[in-house]
């Protein structure tokens, strides 16, 4: 298949950097709820009791609340890691300091904790990715156990898979996973440099990628989305870009990013008329001799238009993709080129 | 293997490093103590927990927008690195380069000076001073921003000449402002947007965008400057070369070397009014930055293949700062085999004990030696290597219990098992008086029925040892 570069076309960014109320910080995850209400984790700073939250918003901006804080009593956080939703728009999120899963309403009420730590079978040892399955069903990147697990809602143990290596099958510290259409695990096997894909009972199916800064290839991916045709989308982590890959695993389309000011952020640059007046005059996109220009991460620190840890991605009903950089505390939206 | 040789090499890795396990200082004795100090200035290929690791699970060390994150990943560096030498000399240049939050306000370019200091830190003097000159951070801690041409800012060409290199009493007035007039121009890129946001402590939209240098032409005074007795159009480089060619400026970095890894000095502003403690050391110091055209590598050969660092009386005569006690437990105790949140934690106590990095308390630094200790300091420090060498699950502890009592087994005599322990803990040599303290709580009648029990008194030892005088120094 011939490598289509404009496969995905950028169309917004929603956001703004806050430790409180609307807007986010160091965002590990976002879920879209059924309501079309994005559910977006905030880790915020460590050592830090400000800032952990789940903002609710959606895709024009409008905001919702949060729920949630740091601490470790029902409903709250310390490492909020991944989210899910389910079929009755519970949402479901890992804690990869507490080893939990906790589970909230749709409005973000909290409604149960569940999660043993442990190595043992059905216990979790820094649970991070989490994706629902077509039957209530929950899968968990169970990621100091170099496995995935999955759940009933209630956390009834039901399949484990995987084991720490590299081979075919094993992993090494999985992070983001997601369920494809025919009810397949895709798993962002972050210490592998690749994704691999299980079927529904663990058995294995594919492996995608391989180490480096090339197409077709990954360093660290975070995240993994795939669409109704098959086509993957994979948080390129390390390497601070978005990729896109067919449903074979050829090489599709690099997203570097090109965020712009979202309404949260012109709203604020409108109310602090020096620092908007400055960034004006600003150049945003220097030339820069940088002491390491092939560090993606060095780039992105400097030029705020790029990914910078772009940790999360997911896809909407209408196939638009969500970026969620922890980084740059907000999410780029891509859609498909007509 | 000599015991000499093994104390040896110990002592070199207290200074040139954070300590060593035994097990480390056997295999540093089996290659020879000259080839472990080419090994320490020349790492090859240093390993450690990695960027991509701790940025995983620390989300806030890979944006360091704020004030504590770079110390963590610092510490990190510090207790997991294979080039230790390369993390104290990024202190050593910290100490004397002071550069702090509190006025930058831009976790990320901080982060970025300690990476130009592990790039150029052991290269030659005029590179690194040309860097630090170029240094973002450098620039707004110290206002060179404002140094323009036809209205000089003299904060950065002061503090240059007066801490940076050659120290007061070698340069006159005049000197400042020619040297201020050769920098001017030498700015950040985006001047007033990224200084706006730092004055205003802004991370809105989307967080702190890292700084870049940029020099401007046009704001470069590029008339003739007499500096120094030299005269012509000087730029910040030309400024440098002359800097460095200065005696003086040798002396200075020689005083800081041997105050920083063989004995306390007294405090720099004195400097010009006390003569050296070991002023032949200093010669043999400033004879190597010479020979070498100012590589500091060089000179740290020197130092450490000298007597003068080898000698008996200024073993254990350090205090250690609280990076160096800090990070030295905890590569002992080998809790950080990935990435926990614990090391908040860590770095904090190091806080409490007086050394936030990235914070020094002025553009002076730290005072070193025994200003580290006062009553508050050194309970924090006794307090903290207590609690670490207590917790007998942490796996470095463990292995360390297991071979005291594999050498030892459960009966062994008080004193073979003071000596066993201290062995472990870095192969430390004690006073009598340490000896007999330690004796005296080896001997006392303890209930050790159980395995358990055995196991407590051993890291009770530990303990013990680490509140000694001897472990509090290097």
């Amino acid at each position: 298949m011939a490598i289509q570069t404009d496969f995905l076309t950028y169309r917004l960014t929603i956001g703004l950097s806050t430790m409180e109320g609307r807007g986010f910080y160091y965002p590990s995850d976002t879920v879209i709820g059924h309501n079309h209400h994005l559910y977006v984790l905030n880790r915020s700073l460590e050592g830090v009791d400000r800032g952990i939250r789940v903002t609710m918003c959606d895709l024009d901006s409008a905001y919702y609340g949060t729920f949630g804080s740091y601490g470790e009593s029902d409903g709250q956080f310390v490492w909020p890691s991944g989210g899910a939703v389910d079929a009755q728009g519970h949402i479901y999120i890992t804690d990869e300091y507490l080893h939990r899963v906790s589970a909230f309403d749709a409005s973000g009420t909290f409604l149960a904790t569940w999660g043993v730590h442990g190595s043992g079978a059905g216990q979790l040892e820094g649970p991070s990715g989490i994706a629902c399955d077509g039957q209530g069903n929950l899968y968990v990147s169970d990621t100091h156990n170099h496995r995935i697990q999955k759940f009933s809602a209630s956390g009834n143990p039901l399949l484990c898979f995987g084991v720490q290596g590299s081979g075919n099958g094993q992993c090494h510290l999985p992070w983001g996973l997601t369920v494809g259409p025919n009810g397949d695990v895709y798993v962002a096997d972050w210490g592998n440099d690749r994704i691999q894909r299980f079927a529904s009972n663990g058995a294995f199916v594919a492996s995608y990628g391989e180490p480096g800064r090339g197409h077709g290839q990954f360093t660290r991916p975070a995240s993994v989305a795939v669409d109704p045709e098959g086509y993957m989308y994979i948080a390129d982590w390390g390497n601070e870009r978005v990729q896109v890959l067919d449903p074979d695993g050829g090489f599709v389309q690099n997203l570097r990013g090109e965020a712009t000011l979202s309404v949260w952020a012109v709203n604020f640059l409108n109310v602090n008329k020096e620092e908007g007046a400055a960034r004006a005059r600003a150049n945003l996109e220097p030339e820069i001799p940088l002491s390491d220009p092939d560090d993606p991460h060095e780039v992105s620190s400097h030029i705020e238009k790029y990914f910078w840890s772009p940790m999360s991605v997911k896809l909407d009903e209408a196939g638009q993709l969500y970026v969620t950089e922890s980084n740059r505390h907000r999410i780029q939206i891509y859609g498909r080129t007509a | 293997m000599g015991t000499d040789n093994i104390a040896l090499i110990a002592h070199l890795m207290r200074r040139a490093g954070f300590g060593a396990t035994r097990t480390e200082i056997e295999a540093y004795a089996a290659q020879g103590y000259d080839a472990t100090v080419e090994a320490l200035i020349n790492p090859a290929n240093p390993q450690w927990m990695g960027d991509y690791m701790i940025r995983r699970f620390h989300h806030e060390q890979s944006g360091m927008m704020g004030p504590r994150a770079n110390g963590e990943n610092w510490l990190y560096r510090m207790i997991t690195t294979s080039a230790p030498l390369l993390e104290k000399m990024c202190l050593f240049w910290h100490s004397i380069f002071a550069t702090g939050y509190p006025k930058v306000i831009h976790g990320k370019v901080l982060w970025d000076q300690i990476n130009m200091f592990r790039r150029h830190g052991m290269g030659r003097f005029n590179t690194l001073l040309v860097e630090l000159s170029k240094d973002p951070a450098m620039i707004v801690w110290l206002d060179n921003q404002d140094n323009h041409k036809g209205a000089i800012n003299e904060n950065y060409g002061r503090e240059l000449l007066e801490l940076f290199s050659m120290g007061v009493g070698n340069y006159s007035e005049d000197d400042i402002k020619a040297c201020a007039r050769a920098f001017t121009g030498w700015t950040i890129g985006n001047t007033e947007y990224m200084v706006l946001r730092s004055e205003r402590d802004s991370d809105w939209p989307y967080g702190r965008i890292a700084w870049h240098f940029e020099r401007r032409a046009d704001d470069h005074d590029a008339g003739e400057k007499t500096f120094l007795g030299q005269t012509g159009p000087f730029d910040g480089e030309d400024i440098i070369d002359i800097i460095c060619q200065q005696e003086s400026t040798a002396r200075f970095i020689a005083r800081h070397l041997y105050h920083f890894f063989v004995a306390d000095e007294p405090p720099v502003p004195s400097w010009p009014y006390t003569p050296p403690r070991h002023p032949e050391a200093i010669e043999r110091l400033v004879q190597a930055y010479f020979d070498s055209d100012y590589d500091i590598r060089s000179m740290l050969r020197v130092l450490f293949n000298a007597d003068f660092f080898k000698a008996d009386n200024i073993r254990y005569e350090k205090v250690k700062s609280p990076a160096e006690f800090t990070a030295g437990i905890l590569r002992l105790t080998g809790e950080f085999d990935r990435p926990r949140r614990e090391m908040l934690n860590r770095a904090l106590q190091m806080t409490w004990m007086g050394q936030q990095l990235n914070n020094p308390p002025s553009v002076e630094g730290w005072h070193q030696g025994t200003a580290w200790i006062d009553t508050g300091t050194l309970v924090e420090r006794i307090n903290f290597a207590s609690e670490q060498f207590g917790d007998v699950k942490k796996p470095g502890v463990k292995a360390m219990i297991d071979k005291v009592l594999a050498d030892n087994g459960n009966a062994a005599s008080g004193e073979h098992l003071v000596d066993a322990c201290l062995d472990q803990m870095g192969a430390i040599t004690v006073s009598d008086k340490t000896r007999s303290i330690l004796t005296q709580f080896a001997l006392q009648r303890h209930d050790v029925s159980t395995e358990e029990q055995v196991r407590e008194k051993v890291a009770n030892l530990f303990r013990l040892a680490a509140a000694s005088h001897e472990f509090q120094r290097a």
